[in-house]
């Protein structure tokens, strides 16, 4: 598969911000974990709202990788170090999956949601074993894995906002494939 | 390029000069920096005692401290970091412990209805040694890596298809534009009046004004680049010659076996000191 100029320099403008957002985000996860563990778990999605107006806005495949790939080069002067762009790279990854599963066709909200709680499952694994929570009490465990998932909803909710808007600047005009061809073959 | 500081250990500062002495960990190739710790990192998350994530801790920090070539300042504020880190997690993920795990423990401290428990606080300094030894093996290419090189180097040696390593490295570039632009957008929003108020939530709502524009501009901004670099050639061929070279060589293998086998080691040599009871 051929990637566009157009569309990988676009990639790496959204990665761009992300990273500059994910900069302070590292920051404050790195000493917040350490003190306020149950602090940590809403901060998750800081790391979607990337990957959710990539897809949304440029649906195409690839674009959450890439968009990730980028953040993580420009998030390296942090704590993470360059290891933030196998962090960001996972996230992409991830993010990618449901839309891989439905070979790119479908573009609804639910879905975003969906590939975005699949992701938080799976992180709220690693976190349990880096963590150590199986040694926190159990409503300590409930809250955590609570904020854990209203953190995803809320901020891939706040990226689908944000891509409707810059959809609506007509900037992913001629990036995104057209939707009035698909419309009319239909 | 102008030379500027090596203060800035990465960003968009100048990159290292890779053909310095062995013992400087900046002449490395930025990969086996990066992905050579993640075996000792796994294992180090893994573990539940104190001895092994204190071992790749000081086995972290002892390459830093000798191929680090740290400034002062950062060296120090490594140090303190570290150090106020694993105090702190020590004592906040004490109280966090379940108390029915440890109670029957030494009970060191009573506030009221909390009662700080010896082996809470040792299930909590364990956690901070397994956070600090996963972050000093993260700050081994941390301090001593630029992002373009570890971005070439994936190109050289991963064999990263360049167009999109590329998009990585004008990314770097986009970063102070995004700085310029905020600056108009929010100079823009100003002469037309939309200050929203005074306060934090007006403050939020402002910075969340800024975030379309900017994006939209990052956008556009892109746009004319890859315009400007498909003009000049960008993508013709399917591979390009590069300025500036990350070699991989025998110190990078040996660097990436030393890693590699701590992996293993270190388990193995805490099993031998302890006689196999943790």
């Amino acid at each position: 598969m051929t990637f566009t100029t157009r569309f990988l320099m676009a990639c790496a403008a959204i990665g761009a911000a992300t990273g500059v957002l994910l900069i302070p985000a590292n920051f404050a996860a790195f000493s917040v974990s350490a003190t306020v563990p149950l602090a940590y778990a809403p901060m998750l999605g800081l790391w979607l709202i990337g990957p959710v107006v990539a897809l949304a806005v440029l649906r195409r495949p690839g674009s959450a990788v890439l968009t990730m790939f980028v953040a993580g080069v420009i998030s390296t002067p942090t704590p993470a170090g360059p290891s933030a762009i196998v962090t960001c790279l996972m996230v992409g990854v991830a993010l990618e999956l449901g839309f891989l599963v439905t070979r790119y066709r479908i573009w609804r909200p639910w879905l975003f949601q969906l590939t975005a709680l699949v992701f938080t499952a799976l992180y709220a694994l690693s976190a349990y074993a880096a963590f150590n929570i199986a040694t926190m009490s159990v409503p300590v465990q409930v809250i955590f894995f609570a904020l854990m998932f209203a953190s995803q909803v809320a901020f891939t909710a706040l990226g689908l906002v944000v891509a409707r808007r810059l959809i609506a600047t007509g900037v992913a005009r001629g990036i995104a494939p057209a939707r009035r061809v698909v419309a009319t073959e239909g | 390029m102008m030379a500027r500081a090596p203060r800035n250990p990465v960003g968009l500062g100048a990159e290292p000069d890779l053909n310095g002495s062995v013992l400087d960990l900046r002449t490395y190739n930025p990969l086996v920096k990066v992905l050579g710790p993640i075996a000792a990192m796994v294992v180090a998350i893994g573990s539940r005692d104190l001895l092994t994530p204190a071992l790749f801790a000081a086995l972290a920090l002892a390459l830093l401290l000798v191929g680090g070539r740290l400034a002062v300042r950062t060296l120090g504020g490594l140090l303190l970091g570290v150090t106020t880190l694993v105090a702190v997690m020590t004592v906040s993920f004490g109280i966090w412990t379940d108390p029915a795990q440890v109670d029957h423990t030494h009970a060191l401290l009573r506030l009221g209805p909390l009662t700080l428990w010896s082996g809470a606080l040792e299930t909590g300094l364990a956690t901070g040694l397994r956070v600090a030894a996963v972050v000093l093996l993260a700050l081994l290419s941390g301090l001593t890596t630029h992002g373009a090189d570890l971005v070439r180097s994936m190109i050289a040696q991963l064999r990263v298809p360049y167009r999109i390593g590329y998009a990585g490295l004008a990314a770097l570039r986009f970063v102070p534009r995004f700085a310029q632009e905020l600056d108009t957008i929010r100079s823009a929003h100003r002469v037309r009046g939309l200050s929203g108020g005074r306060g934090p939530v007006a403050g939020v709502r402002r910075y969340a004004g800024y975030a379309i524009p900017l994006l939209a501009g990052g956008i556009r901004h892109a746009d004319r680049v890859s315009l400007s670099m498909e003009s000049r050639g960008f993508g013709a061929y399917p591979s390009r010659t590069e300025r500036r070279h990350i070699p991989f060589r025998l110190r990078d293998g040996v660097l990436v076996v030393l890693l590699l086998a701590a992996a293993p080691l270190v388990p193995l040599l805490v099993h031998h000191l302890t006689g196999g009871t943790p």
